[in-house]
């Protein structure tokens, strides 16, 4: 006869989550909507980075397949060898110039520190925001109004004191008797 | 912990930032811009050493490969992150389920 397993206190039937003091990375991971793309993880990356690494052979699958032959130590580049580094000048040619385009940058709604130090936004002079309230203010008082008169004709209906339906129900029944 | 990561990260983003210098440098080159040319190329190699001398501090943190599929698609990793957690929890509950059920 086989024997029983021996009891523990941590089963499935308990929540993991608490157990391990998850609920911080839970809520931060699925409570909230993480976003798709790989440059809204690492917005400052320069590059396209958005497209597969297959595409320009920079997976980093192949990297782990085929791992680059490491020599010893990194070496300082001596004067005879930036000698090989002597470029002639003008621009590139166009197949490589592609390298430097970016996607371009979604402006994010939120505030953020960063983003008012890279992207400063022109501030709304004040003539501009008080007509705009104004505006606004204008549209409004009309339709309060008219909503204020819907509700004061409905209430005046149905009170016993306004002459119409409800006095002329209550005289008819009278006269009945 | 999050200190060692803070300098590889560091360390990564100074490396970024110089490699998109030497970009630049490139896409245009100026004969004046040689000498910034050779300090550039020199600011790789020293990159490479101070990120090689993190590695010993992080030699004991391991990475799921299923995390570099994410990043080869173009993909937030942390979307991997995401999906453990759901299916831990859709499978704790299973088998609480289960445990329920032979209770009774």
């Amino acid at each position: 006869m086989r024997e029983l397993p021996g009891s523990t206190e941590l089963t499935g039937s308990t929540n993991l989550i608490t157990h391990y003091s998850l609920e911080h990375a839970y809520n931060k991971f699925c409570g909230k909507k993480v976003k798709e793309k790989l440059s809204n993880f690492l917005p400052d990356l320069p590059g396209m980075i958005d497209l597969p690494g297959s595409h320009d052979n920079s997976s980093l699958r192949s990297l782990i397949e085929k791992p680059p032959i490491l020599g010893g130590s990194f070496n300082p580049i001596t004067g005879t060898m930036l000698a090989g580094f002597r470029l002639h000048t003008g621009p590139l040619p166009e197949q490589c110039r592609l390298m430097h385009i970016q996607p371009p940058k979604k402006k994010n709604k939120q505030k953020h520190k960063q983003s008012r130090t890279q992207d400063p936004v022109p501030p709304e002079t004040p003539s501009d925001s008080d007509h705009k309230k104004k505006k606004k203010k204008k549209e409004e008082d009309p339709e309060r109004k008219r909503k204020k008169k819907e509700k004061k004709k409905k209430k005046n209906r149905h009170s016993p004191e306004h002459p119409g339906m409800g006095s002329s129900q209550a005289s008819s029944s009278s006269s009945l008797r | 912990m999050a200190e060692k990561f803070d300098h590889l990260e560091e360390h990564l983003e100074k490396f970024v930032e110089n490699i998109r210098q030497l970009g630049i440098i490139v896409s245009d080159f100026q004969p004046s811009s040689q000498a910034g040319l050779n300090q550039k190329l020199n600011f790789i190699v020293t990159g490479l050493q101070d990120i090689d001398k993190c590695r010993q501090q992080l030699h004991d943190i391991t990475v799921p490969l299923e995390v570099f599929e994410y990043i080869d698609q173009g993909r937030n990793p942390q979307l991997y992150t995401k999906e453990c957690l759901e299916r831990a929890l859709a499978k704790n509950e299973q088998v609480k389920g289960k445990i329920d059920t032979m209770k009774r």
